[in-house]
Order: C-alpha cells, then structure tokens, then sequence
C-alpha cells in the first residue's frame, strides 16, 4: 500500500503546487507574500461556481471564468492596497500587512454572498479516480499536478524568453531603474497581478471541486506560502517542487503520526529552512523580503 | 458637526431601544442558536423550525389569546457571544423559555451558568456534560430533547451489528468536536457487549482537515467492514467521496448529519450509506409541512427543523397551562410526559433532564434518497 501513500502525498503536493504557482508569481515579482491570494482563489471560485450554475456549463468555461475573474479581482485588489505602495516605493513589509487586510476584505464579501455555508460543484467528472492496478488516483489532482506544471512551464518560458517577461523580470530586480529604461513599471505590475489572480482562479475551482466551496477554502494559500519558503525566493519551479515534496512530508507523517501532529512537523520543517538555507532549494539570495 | 452627529445617534439609540420595550402581552421565547458560522445549517433549522411553529400558533389566536414572540440571537458558533446572548434573554428580554442549541460546546458553557437565573433551556446537544453535571445531578434548567449521544451511539452500533452482520470497525472523528467525540464512546461501548465484534482501527483528525485520504487509507488498510464517522455535513460529504475515490466500498456509518440534504450535496457517492435520524421524511406530517416550507422559501426542512417545531409547540402548550413565569415552565418541562410530537412521543425523565424512549429511525440511502430501515426505541440510559 505504501505506493498508493506516495501517490496520494504527491497528489497532495499538486493541490499545493498549484497554489504555489500563482503565489509564487507575487513572491518572485514584488517581493512579498500576497496572502490576498487565498480569498482571491476562494472568491473566483465561487464566482465560478455562480457561472456554473446558471449556465450549466462544463468543467472548461467555469475555468475560463474563474481564471478572468480572479485575474480582475487581483487587478482590483491592486488598485485599492498596493497602488499607492509602489507609488511610493514602500518597503515590502507594508505590502505584506496590506495583502492581509485585502484578503481578509475578500473573504468577508463571500462570506456575506455565500453565508457560511458550503457548496458542491454541479459534478464534472463522470469517474471521480482512475484506477491503475491497485492503485486509485483523483481525475482533480491528476489535472491539479499536469495543470501547475503545464503553468509553471508557460510562465517560466514567457519570462525567460519574451519581452514582457524580460520587462517583469526587470521590474522585479530593481523597480527604479527599469523605469528610468523606459518600462512602465505600473502596467507590468498588473501584469504579475493578472497571472497571478487567474491561476488562484484556476486553483480555487479545483480545490472547490475537491473539497466542497466554503468562504474559508483561501486559508490553504499557507501552504503555497510555505512551498515557497521551502522552494526559495527568485525561483518558480522551486516553489512547485516544495509542494510536491510539502505534500509528500505531509501524507507521510499523517500516515505515521497522525493528523494531530503533522502541521507541527510541517511548520518545523518550514522553520528549519528558514533558519539554515533561507535562499530554499533553489532560490538566488535577496536582500529583503516580507 | 461632530457635536451634532452624537446628538443624533444618541436619539436614534434611545428611539431604537424605547421601540425593543416588549408588549407586555405578547409571550415572550428565546432562541438561541448558531445563526452564522460553522454550524449555522443546524442553528438556522431549529429557528425557522421554531419559527414556523409560532407562526402557526400565532395564526389559531396565540396561546390563550396571547400572540407568541420568538427572540432569536445568533451566538455565531462563539462560546462568548453565546453566553452574553442567554444572559440577556434572561435577564432584560425576560422569556419565559429558550429553545436551546444543538452544539454542544455552547451547551456546555451555557450549562453552568444556567444555574443562577430561572429560564429552561429546552436544547438539542447531545453531549450529556450539557444537561448533566459532573456530581450526576442535572443542571436545573437544561433539557435535552433528542436521544443522547449515548443512545444514538448505542442504537448504531447495534444495527451494525445485529441486523447487518458487519463485525470490524473503523472509526474516524474529529477530535477537536465535542459532537462527533461524545458519538465515539458509546458505540465501542456497545459492541464490548456484542461478541465477535471489535473496533479495528480509530483514526482522528483535526477541525480543519479537509484531506482525509491518508487516513482512510490507513482505515482500508485494517481490513474492516464498515467504517463508522460521527462527524458533520461537510466532513460527511468529502469523507464519502474520498472513501469510495481510494476504493472502500464498505458500508459507512454516519450521524444526524447523513439526513437530507446530505445525499444531494454528496453525489452518487452517498449511495450506501447508514444513517439515524430522529424523523423518517415519508411520514405524512413531516410531508406536508416540508412541502408547505419548501414552496415558502425555497428550502429542504431538515430534521432539526422538526426538533424546532416540536419543542416549540412543546412550550406553547405548557405556557397555555401553567402560563408564561419561567420556573413554572421549568417544573413542567421537567414532568413532561407523553407529548405526541413529530419527531416521537416525548417524555422527559427527571432524574437526568433527558428525554425516555424517545424514537430513532436508521436509514439507508439509495439512488440519493432516504429509506427507512429500522425503527428504534432508544435505550434508557444506565
């Protein structure tokens, strides 16, 4: 059975690695930990879910709407906390705090929309699992895990290789400069925001689909953070391969400790990188970070 | 203009709290329950349950003339907030009685207290720390009015055994609720006495969990025939998605909170799954009141919509024979017997505070409806 633990810790991962993705993005960009990320991911989820039962459409157009919607929240949410921030080159510690008080304004309006309550998805998958042999795996983590790839390989190529992305990368090294060159910091910004909120969007409809929709389904966004931490600043794949290995740890103590004591482990864990590699797997050193 | 602004506020606090004077000739109910947060489907149920009752009551001419008003606080799944919100039903509301919460961890705050003042408390937690104290005497104030956890507990636990054979368990519950903990003691308790039966594996989790595959797993792994989850709706939902999604086609054994709307919630998986409820929905009465409040607003009635219902027109009743001073209510609430109402024929036992013989039906869900597979009477308790 131990196969099917590890199938089931990666599978894990991949729910955590999606969010790592979009979480990363801010974290690499602008240097802090958008913890507005969660109640995006929850509020396009729902807005999703909205869509989905009006409409009656498939699994595709939910996610088309969900993404769009968590792309314009994450531009709004930019417009009203973090604007005025970059305007005055603020330290990244107040884009930190701003996030919070952003994510929390989020998961109040849903949760007076939503009331408390919790929702089901109309079902999109015929067969929830596919069985190999003994070995049972979720339709939702299988697209989770080849969807948080599939992103990271696409904004790692649209970075690495197209002028926009070299402009974003710019903006992320030093913001002063890249305006003196000519780059309008403000736009690329909303950029980073856009992709960032369209994957929570993307996550969010699959958490939703795996585990049910509720206002507060946005807290999850603390394992991306600690994905990231683990995955090091500067690098995306990093992130995701923290997930992976966040969600392998995770199953594994569960399955040997307990569900008491695994989050102890996990922030232990987190803590140990912290103090001993604070540049994480494979991320480059960086002076400040919130 | 801030002078201003203050002048105003205060006369609109004073204009609001002169309108809040009760009608002196109005029969005043309190309601206390979880309105919003986590167990807000339960809360709100027993309300509008209870809602529906006063309206009703209110339509036929009140009690004995007297129009009935519900006062309804939500405590908001907070501990604090709950215990604020009886003091003030009892103390400046002035009610008469206070149809209580079906969680336990406020009944269980709430308890204590209830001893200083003189309103009942006719509550649904199950818990019996919220009815009785440590020493074994009952709180003077607090009722239970649906089978304890003991008896639930018993009563699955003997239908697992007895009438579908299955003999290796495995329980999984949440560890940091009061609920779903006080379920997990009486049914290993009962099957000590059922030889050849034995609890494989017990696996908790956390409030917060929402990944139960690792443990279930380990469940699967222990080779046990049914797996046994007293726990919440939502926990329900994604505990049988994911049993079946890791390939446990056993039976699950779920609490109160398998009844409708569970298995439209959950899906093709909710398909065999056992559960008790205190109501059976084909029953004629239940019918004919679910259909009337699902064309009102909307909404399915679940089966603490009926507990509400029940206790309210329990206190009408009782109003309308010793009248509306809570510590005569309370001493009839206490001597309670034989009151036919729709989730069974209610008698209270004044030794515990807790309801005697009181019925549960177990269920089975097919094709995601409801069937009725064996009525019980509850245990009474030892």
């Amino acid at each position: 059975m131990s196969l099917q633990i590890i199938i089931n810790g990666i599978a894990l991962g991949s729910v955590y690695a999606l969010i790592a993705v979009g979480f990363a993005l801010i974290f690499n960009i602008l240097k802090f930990s958008n913890f507005a990320h969660g109640s995006i991911m929850t509020a396009s989820a729902f807005l999703g879910y909205l869509f989905a039962i009006k409409t009656k459409l498939g699994l595709f157009p939910v996610i088309i709407v969900s993404m769009l919607s968590g792309g314009i929240l994450a531009i709004l949410g930019e417009l009203i906390a973090f604007r005025r921030l970059v305007v005055r080159k603020a330290s990244p510690i107040y884009y930190f705090v701003s996030s919070i008080t952003l994510g929390s304004l989020y998961e109040a309006i849903v949760t007076i929309g939503a009331g408390p309550n919790f929702y089901n998805y109309p079902r999109f998958f015929k067969k929830l699992v596919i069985s190999i042999g003994n070995i049972v795996i979720s339709r939702s983590d299988m697209i989770m895990f080849l969807t948080s790839w599939l992103a990271l390989g696409l904004l790692v190529v649209m970075l690495a290789k197209t002028r926009i992305g070299r402009a974003v990368r710019a903006v992320s090294f030093d913001r002063g400069t890249a305006s003196l060159m000519g780059i309008d910091t403000i736009h690329h910004i909303q950029l980073a925001f856009f992709l960032s909120g369209a994957l929570g969007g993307l996550s969010g409809v699959f958490l939703g689909i795996n585990y049910t929709l509720y206002p507060q389904l946005g807290n999850l966004v603390t394992k991306g953070f600690i994905a990231s931490v683990i995955g090091g600043l500067g690098s995306m794949s990093g992130a995701v391969i923290g997930a992976v290995l966040l969600g392998l740890t995770e199953t594994l103590l569960i399955n040997f400790i307990g569900s008491g004591y695994a989050p102890v482990f996990t922030f232990l864990i987190m803590l140990v990188f912290l103090l001993v590699h604070p540049q994480g797997i494979s991320g480059s050193n960086v002076q400040e970070k919130a | 203009m801030k002078k201003t602004i203050a002048i105003l506020l205060l006369a609109l606090a004073v204009a609001v709290s002169a309108n809040a004077a009760p009608a002196s000739n109005e029969v005043l109910v309190g309601c206390l329950q979880d309105i919003t947060g986590p167990t807000s489907t339960l809360g709100k149920m027993i309300k509008e349950g209870a809602q529906w009752a006063v309206d009703e009551i209110n339509k036929s001419g009140g009690i004995k003339g007297r129009q009935v008003k519900l006062i309804v606080y939500d405590t908001r799944g907070d501990v604090q907030e709950a215990i604020n919100a009886f003091k003030r039903l009892c103390t400046s509301d002035k009610v008469s009685a206070i149809i209580g919460p079906p969680v336990a961890n406020i009944g269980i705050a709430i308890a204590p207290i209830s001893e200083q003042y003189k309103v009942p408390v006719l509550g649904f937690a199950i818990d019996d720390r919220a009815t009785i104290k440590p020493s074994g005497q009952p709180y003077k104030n607090m009722f239970l009015f649906q089978p304890s956890s003991d008896q639930q507990g018993a009563i699955m636990a003997d239908f697992a055994v007895r009438e579908r054979n299955l003999k290796n368990f495995g329980i999984i519950y949440n560890q940091g609720n009061a609920y779903s903990v006080s379920l997990v003691g009486p049914f290993k308790d009962t099957l000590k006495n059922l030889p050849g039966t034995n609890v494989a594996i017990e696996v908790p989790y956390q409030p917060n969990d929402k990944d139960f595959k690792t443990m279930l797993s380990k469940i699967k792994a222990a080779n046990v025939d049914a797996i046994y989850a007293p726990n919440y709706t939502q926990e329900l939902i994604l505990i049988s998605q994911q049993a079946r999604a890791i390939g446990f086609n056993g039976p699950l054994i779920f609490g109160l909170d398998a009844c409708p709307p569970f298995a439209s919630l959950c899906g093709p998986e909710a398909d065999g799954v056992i559960y008790i409820n205190n109501i059976t929905e084909s029953d004629p009465q239940i019918q004919d009141i679910s259909q009337a409040y699902l064309q009102k607003t909307g909404n399915i009635a679940t089966n603490k919509f009926f507990l509400g219902y029940d206790v309210m027109k329990i206190i009408a009743k009782i109003v309308e024979t010793v009248g509306d001073d809570p510590e005569a209510v309370q001493k009839a609430v206490e001597n309670l017997t034989g009151y036919v109402g729709l989730t069974g024929t209610i008698t209270i036992n004044p030794a515990t505070h807790q309801t005697i013989g009181l019925e549960m039906i177990m269920h089975e869900i097919k094709n995601g409806q409801p069937v009725v597979l064996k009525r019980y009477t509850a245990p009474t308790k030892k």
